[in-house]
């Protein structure tokens, strides 16, 4: 009985050993690169990148959204027919995440976690989450719904949420100056 | 037995004497800290800056692009003392374009401004070729070297053509001025070590560590005793 309750306790110790492994390896992956991400939005018809500078008209709702200055004078983008994408990094608690949106006709298409680098929180990473942003829309500044928190990632999830709303507030500002 | 006791007395307080002497020096200063402004002023002698250990930072790159200093802590870039954005990747050199700085790592040019901010960060879905190695300049036109070749373009940097050039001017890593390293010195440990902080740990022998602690016990144990030894040869005093 004592060599069946050893065997099982030494298993379960492995389990746990190979569990925390596979978690910090999730935690710092790089899921797809930049250029995966463009290459595979645009069907590898990669529109001509262009930028948006961050003057002193954007840089107060810019500021707005996130929460702080953006830390950048330009911000670059993808465009084709009504399809824009983005790729906008936000600090989650201590690392940059790296955020690919596509907003289609004002509405959010897709948002992927391109690198996430922090410790915890990685959930946001998943489609079950990210799925909750589709067809989100920008209501005076804000996404026109609520996003659902995940326990332990409150500020992942938050930094998802205002790089979302930036992606959607960008999109709307360069199509009025278009 | 008195005259043991005096001589226990007298040996005790020649021992103890230096450091009663520092204790009580220490002590007065910091009573009156705030009116000698002790808290402002600061003490940079390098063997305490050292010994605090705030005497040094060390850079993981360094390049001088026109007047400025551009480096990497850690993740960090830095012109001059000034943190400007975060990398992942070691910096590998900068060439200074006509109102650009331009950076680069193994997978992304960093622009800055002039003054030193962050303009944007390039990669390869913006056209930069991969797999950087370093970066130069041919005639004012920027070039990088990659693993799979050379490339050059003009100061939009998003178009590269593969070329094949000799006489380009790589970017060279610097040493770290002096003057540079203070400014990042004071910026990561401030101006250094108040004096009213360096003679509260004199004072209470922290400046030694643990055994500095220790010291002040057995300081502590042997004033006692001196006390009591004075006490007994008092009330033993001849009348």
């Amino acid at each position: 009985m004592n060599i069946t309750n050893n065997i099982f306790m030494q298993m379960m110790l492995i389990g746990l050993l190979l569990c925390s492994f596979a978690v910090s390896v999730f935690a710092g992956s790089v899921n797809q690169t930049n250029e995966d991400f463009i290459a595979e939005t645009f069907a590898d018809n990669i529109p001509k990148s262009k930028v948006v500078w961050i003057k002193s008209d954007l840089r107060p709702a810019i500021a707005d959204i996130l929460g702080h200055e953006y830390a950048g004078l330009r911000i670059r983008y993808w465009q084709q027919a009504q399809r824009t994408a983005w790729i906008l990094e936000e600090i989650g608690k201590e690392s940059p995440i790296t955020f690919g949106i596509v907003i289609a006709k004002g509405k959010v298409e897709l948002v992927k976690v391109l690198a996430y680098r922090e410790s915890r929180g990685g959930e946001i990473q998943q489609r079950a989450f990210t799925r909750q942003f589709t067809d989100a829309k920008l209501s005076e500044q804000k996404l026109d719904r609520h996003i659902d928190g995940i326990s332990g990632a409150t500020l992942s999830v938050r930094a998802m949420t205002s790089v979302v709303t930036l992606a959607l507030y960008l999109t709307k500002f360069i199509n009025q100056i278009e | 037995m008195n005259r043991r006791m005096r001589r226990l007395h007298r040996t005790l307080g020649a021992a103890i004497a230096l450091f009663v002497l520092l204790v009580s020096i220490t002590g007065l200063l910091l009573n009156h800290s705030s009116d000698l402004k002790l808290d402002k002023y600061y003490l940079t002698w390098p063997w305490l800056l050292t010994h605090y250990g705030v005497g040094d930072v060390q850079a993981d790159a360094v390049f001088l692009l026109d007047q400025s200093v551009i480096s990497q802590i850690g993740s960090e870039i830095f012109v001059d003392a000034k943190p400007i954005t975060h990398i992942q990747r070691p910096l590998l050199g900068g060439v200074s374009l006509d109102e650009v700085m331009v950076l680069a790592t193994d997978d992304a040019l960093i622009l800055l401004n002039s003054d030193g901010e962050f303009i944007e960060r390039m990669g390869a879905a913006a056209g930069i070729p991969p797999m950087i190695q370093n970066i130069g300049l041919f005639h004012g036109a920027p070039v990088i070297q990659t693993r799979e070749g050379m490339w050059r373009s003009d100061f939009m940097l998003d178009k590269w053509e593969p070329i094949s050039l000799q006489g380009i001017s790589w970017s060279l890593p610097s040493p770290m001025p002096k003057s540079t390293q203070n400014d990042l010195i004071k910026y990561f440990h401030g101006e250094g070590v108040t004096a009213e902080q360096f003679l509260l740990d004199v004072h209470n022998g922290r400046i030694l560590g643990s055994m500095g602690v220790w010291l002040l016990d057995i300081l502590g144990i042997l004033l006692t005793f001196l006390s009591l030894t004075g006490i007994w040869m008092w009330l033993r005093r001849p009348r």
